[in-house]
């Protein structure tokens, strides 16, 4: 049985302007000195409430920087959270940056195999899906060349063959589905339906909001970290179209 | 720490299959390959017999040799660990990024790595030891510094971890480590007989080494077919189990937070 409950979540990132701490800047903080790089703190995620039982398909929107891509980090176990309780259960499977992680020296072939590894597999259960993924991404002979030598939308076909292979409970989806050629975003989108079908339950966050309507059954609405509204996909969806209207009908202040 | 280890072991296809692809990678498109490995010890102590055996007087290269490469493999099994260590997080920032695993496999990618290096100049001791005395005594000897090896490379991954944290949380971590391991090279009796800083009135230097003790450790066996006396092995093994808890307290404290600090 697997299930979200996220309560009162919040996440605040710590930062510095210049991202490395050298050693000399930790001695003069410590003196009392006006440091040059101080901290400064970023509320990603505020008070989010998010309960998600079995066979619920949530669609995630707002506009950018609003913190979805960190909420579904945080559902990953990526960010642990700064406040708040956060509970998954059931095995966790994350469509984020799909290309992060490929091993640019190594050939297609072996990526699948690196990359199968990190998702959890074993080398005996990768052996029976090891020929579907290659014959999904349809890259034949290419599978045995280096993968820096690939180009943008081969990456994108044999990173999206390795992730949608497996048979996750939850499934996690970062606005992969945007990409690759006409021919791929069909193909794809059938095996995302098949795998939402297997999966028991899925967030999803995306900017197409016809798929957000297809694909979800509910849907939530983030703005600068908080969750604006929820509901059905529709009803949100309805809803942020028209906020996105007025937003731009009324002129920004001078 | 059942659970963490657990999970290390749930996840080692993944991180076995780094360290086999950070093997490839590092003689990925050279003529002799692996060859190196095997290359590059051998090399450095003909290159330190010819430097050191002249200038310290007529050390027989014999018996100079073998103590030569074993002090060497240790050497650098250790500073590759800890130097490589200090990236091994930032190596690893993708993964971070993506998947929440254990930390500590990151560490493990880079001494695994490490220790297959050692294993080979080790080989090559023995090999060396068999050739030029003429008895296969450094073959039995073995077995018995199986448990100073296994010592050895918890010691090797403890301080790869506790250089990791410090180099993600420290930049000039790597730098410093660079410039301490240099001045710790030309104190390590590796190159001279520890003979030379007793006389010097810097035994203690030698005492509070464990690259020397190590080095004793593991040489001694194989070379005089002696066993060290237990103080050398207390006192290794007392560093090795204060670093490990070091790394592990490490771990727990830190590797929720790292990922802020990428």
């Amino acid at each position: 049985m697997a299930k979200i409950e996220l309560k009162d979540v919040s996440l605040t990132f710590t930062l510095r302007k210049a991202v490395r701490l050298s050693l000399k800047e930790f001695l003069l903080n410590g003196m009392f000195m006006n440091s040059r790089n101080p901290l400064v703190r970023v509320p990603a995620l505020v008070d989010v409430d998010l309960s998600v039982k079995d066979g619920e398909r949530i669609g995630v929107i707002g506009h950018n920087g609003a913190g979805k891509s960190t909420l579904l980090k945080m559902l990953a176990g990526v960010y642990p959270p700064t406040h708040g309780t956060r509970l998954v259960e059931g095995k966790i499977c994350s469509l984020f940056d799909i290309t992060l992680g490929f091993e640019p020296d190594a050939t297609g072939r072996e990526n699948i195999m690196y990359r199968a590894y990190l998702q959890g597999e074993t080398p005996r259960t990768l052996r029976p899906k090891q020929k579907q993924i290659e014959d999904f991404s349809e890259l034949g002979d290419f599978l045995d060349t280096p993968v820096r030598y690939y180009s943008a939308g081969m990456a994108v076909r044999l990173a999206f063959s390795i992730a949608t292979a497996i048979e996750p409970e939850v499934l996690l989806i970062d606005e992969v589905l945007s990409v690759g050629d006409l021919s791929f975003q069909n193909k794809a989108g059938q095996r995302m339906k098949d795998m939402m079908a297997n999966a028991s339950l899925m967030v999803m966050v995306s900017h197409d909001l016809g798929s957000i309507e297809k694909l979800c059954t509910k849907a939530i609405w983030l703005e600068h970290g908080r969750v604006v509204a929820s509901g059905t996909a529709k009803e949100i969806s309805a809803m942020y179209k028209q906020s996105v209207r007025d937003e731009v009908k009324q002129p920004v202040a001078a | 720490m059942i659970q963490h280890v657990m999970a290390t072991w749930r996840c080692r296809h993944f991180w076995l299959s780094l360290v086999h692809l950070d093997l490839r990678n590092r003689y990925r498109r050279s003529v002799l390959g692996i060859g190196w490995s095997l290359l590059h010890p051998l090399a450095m102590t003909v290159v330190f017999c010819i430097a050191f055996g002249g200038i310290l007087g007529s050390q027989d290269w014999r018996s100079f040799a073998p103590k030569l490469l074993v002090g060497l493999a240790i050497w650098d099994f250790m500073k590759s660990s800890i130097i490589f260590g200090c990236d091994a997080f930032i190596r690893g920032e993708a993964y971070i990024r993506q998947c929440p695993l254990p930390m500590s496999i990151y560490s493990l990618r880079i001494v695994l790595g490490t220790f297959i290096h050692f294993l080979i100049a080790l080989a090559l001791v023995v090999v060396a030891l068999i050739t030029l005395t003429g008895t296969p005594d450094a073959l039995y000897a073995l077995p018995t510094i199986l448990p100073t090896i296994a010592m050895l490379s918890v010691f090797c991954w403890s301080i790869a971890t506790l250089a990791a944290f410090a180099h993600a949380y420290f930049h000039d971590t790597k730098h410093l480590i660079e410039v301490v391991s240099q001045l710790l090279f030309f104190l390590t009796p590796i190159m001279y007989p520890p003979g030379l800083l007793e006389a010097k009135g810097l035994g203690w230097i030698v005492e509070i080494n464990p690259v020397a003790h190590f080095i004793v450790l593991i040489g001694q066996p194989l070379m005089e077919g002696k066993i060290p006396a237990p103080e050398q092995y207390l006192y290794a093994g007392g560093l090795t189990v204060a670093l490990f808890g070091l790394a592990c307290g490490a771990m727990a404290w830190l590797q929720k937070r790292l990922i802020f600090q990428l």
